[in-house]
């Protein structure tokens, strides 16, 4: 069953992220990606993650194909003008991707090329957009395409934003615009994501609840301090302090696994996104600590 | 106003080097108010030529550099000193020194300065971008504050993921442009706008070297003929 096939189901969807190394070898992505084979429903290729210049999306997302996996394109709007994107998009249709996230990118400044022009040609909304059009067989400029995509296309959205009402305009028009699922910046308080679920489930859209595994206490308040949109809730601060240093990374498993099962028995939301950052290899254990395996 | 600011003066000075003698043009417009071309900065590079052995032969500050025949009226007055000059240090906007090269094409021009953007003095030289000269004005749908220049990524519809308690992901001096946006038409009762989704730009008319006549085309056809036959006589 595809990724949109499952999502459609009403089954509850998994999908994780594996981020392109930097330079040609590939081995421990390799190795990530037979360990995530067969447990997940797809897997995201980020797309220069924080501006830092990668392996192309659109080339890990074949070798994820090729793993067994199946992949969901990041494309952003930093690197690339519209017929840069347009062309991507095609190519990735013609390889056999056809799930893509759309995303305006974080800016160059925060990269490792900080003295590169950035493009933003169009941004997120626009993008999609510019899917919706090419599913429909037509180009940005109105053109017939000969042979059109059959993307399914979605979005993201910071549930934690604050303030939070432009954010929320911004999903509707994301909706508008042709999203057709939402992967979510990560949120640790499943009670807050109630409210903004209350708020999404207006729309026919489905959405994935982002989930980053804490590593450490540390860790923690470095999202709270420094990551925009993150907001973890002192009691699981606590928890992983508690925990100590040897035992914060099996707490922080935990938690994310936690999490899993009380999104997925409560129904919360459709599925889960989950972002280990460096660490693909624990997906595995978390997804059965979840017993989703 | 076009905002500019001096170039680091050791390396400049480096370049003209090789010019013996100097002629220099200042602005009374926005180089004025930067400090950059008006009577004092003026007077100070005068002074460090001087110190490094050159001759300064003259200097003047037309009223608008760019209006590059005004300008020319303005240097005719000061014909010897510029013709016994080897280099024209030009103390405005490119635009300015672009003037200059128009007027003496046969002789080395040098800009003082770099030119940083279209900008408001929102206190005494204190400049902040307000304007991107994009040619296809969005600021109607956006309560008139402009996302295209005051979002680093120019975003058109609502802020982007990097927002953080309202301050833009470039950096936490920025307030975000959208929550801005909101704001303000949440003031004034406009929230409506902010749900239309703003197409892609056409960013062919932010394309240059731009040309604007507005005398309409047959006046200027005809003015182009009159100073062809002025040139022939």
């Amino acid at each position: 069953m595809s990724f949109k096939e499952a999502l459609e189901s009403g089954k509850f969807v998994v999908t994780a992220e594996v981020g392109p190394p930097k330079g040609t070898d590939i081995a421990v992505m390799k190795h990530d990606m037979e360990l995530l084979k067969g447990k997940l429903d797809a897997v995201n290729v980020t797309d220069n993650q924080s501006a830092v210049m990668r392996i192309c999306s659109l080339a890990v997302c074949k070798l994820a194909l090729e793993h067994g996996l199946e992949p969901i394109l990041q494309m952003t709007c930093r690197d690339r003008n519209r017929i840069g994107l347009q062309s991507d998009l095609l190519g990735a249709s013609v390889l056999g991707i056809h799930n893509v996230l759309c995303m305006t990118g974080d800016h160059v400044s925060a990269g490792d090329q900080k003295s590169a022009r950035p493009v933003y040609d169009i941004e997120s909304v626009q993008l999609l957009q510019v899917v919706n059009g090419l599913n429909n067989g037509k180009d940005m400029s109105g053109a017939d395409l000969k042979g059109a995509t059959s993307f399914f296309q979605g979005a993201v959205v910071t549930p934690e934003s604050n303030p939070i009402e432009p954010q929320l305009m911004k999903f509707e028009k994301k909706v508008k615009a042709g999203a057709r699922f939402f992967q979510t910046q990560a949120i640790y308080n499943i009670d807050k994501f109630k409210e903004f679920m209350a708020f999404a489930r207006k729309f026919p859209v489905k959405i994935l609840a982002g989930l980053v595994v804490l590593k450490s206490a540390g860790m923690a308040n470095f999202l709270n301090n420094f990551v925009p949109g993150i907001k973890v809730p002192q009691e699981l601060i606590d928890e992983m302090k508690a925990a100590g240093k040897e035992k914060a990374l099996d707490t922080g498993l935990n938690i994310t696994a936690r999490h899993i099962k009380q999104l997925k028995e409560e129904k919360i939301c459709d599925g889960v996104h989950i972002m280990a950052i460096g660490m693909e290899d624990k997906v595995p254990t978390i997804l059965e600590r979840a017993g989703l395996l | 106003m076009i905002i500019t600011k001096k170039k680091d003066r050791g390396k400049l000075l480096q370049t003209l080097d090789k010019y013996n003698s100097f002629y220099l043009i200042g602005c009374s417009e926005c180089a004025a108010l930067c400090g950059t071309g008006n009577d004092e900065a003026l007077k100070e590079m005068a002074g460090d030529l001087q110190a490094k052995g050159k001759t300064v032969t003259g200097m003047i500050i037309p009223k608008t550099g760019c209006q590059t025949l005004g300008t020319k009226v303005e240097l005719k007055k000061d014909k010897e000193a510029l013709d016994n000059t080897d280099c024209i240090v030009v103390m405005s906007c490119g635009a300015g020194t672009q003037s200059a090269v128009e007027i003496y094409p046969d002789k080395a021009v040098y800009p003082s300065n770099d030119s940083l953007f279209l900008g408001n003095m929102t206190r005494f030289q204190m400049f902040d971008e307000r304007c991107s000269l994009c040619g296809d004005c969005v600021i109607e749908k956006t309560g008139s504050i402009c996302p295209v220049t005051n979002c680093p990524k120019g975003i058109l519809n609502g802020p982007c993921g990097g927002m953080k308690d309202g301050n833009c992901e470039v950096s936490a001096d920025i307030k975000c442009a959208w929550v801005r946006i909101y704001e303000r038409q949440k003031k004034l009762g406009e929230l409506d706008k902010m749900e239309e989704i703003i197409p892609a730009k056409d960013w062919s008319a932010k394309q240059g070297p731009h040309k604007l006549y507005t005398r309409g085309d047959k006046e200027a056809a005809g003015d182009s003929k009159k100073s062809k036959e002025k040139k022939e006589k």
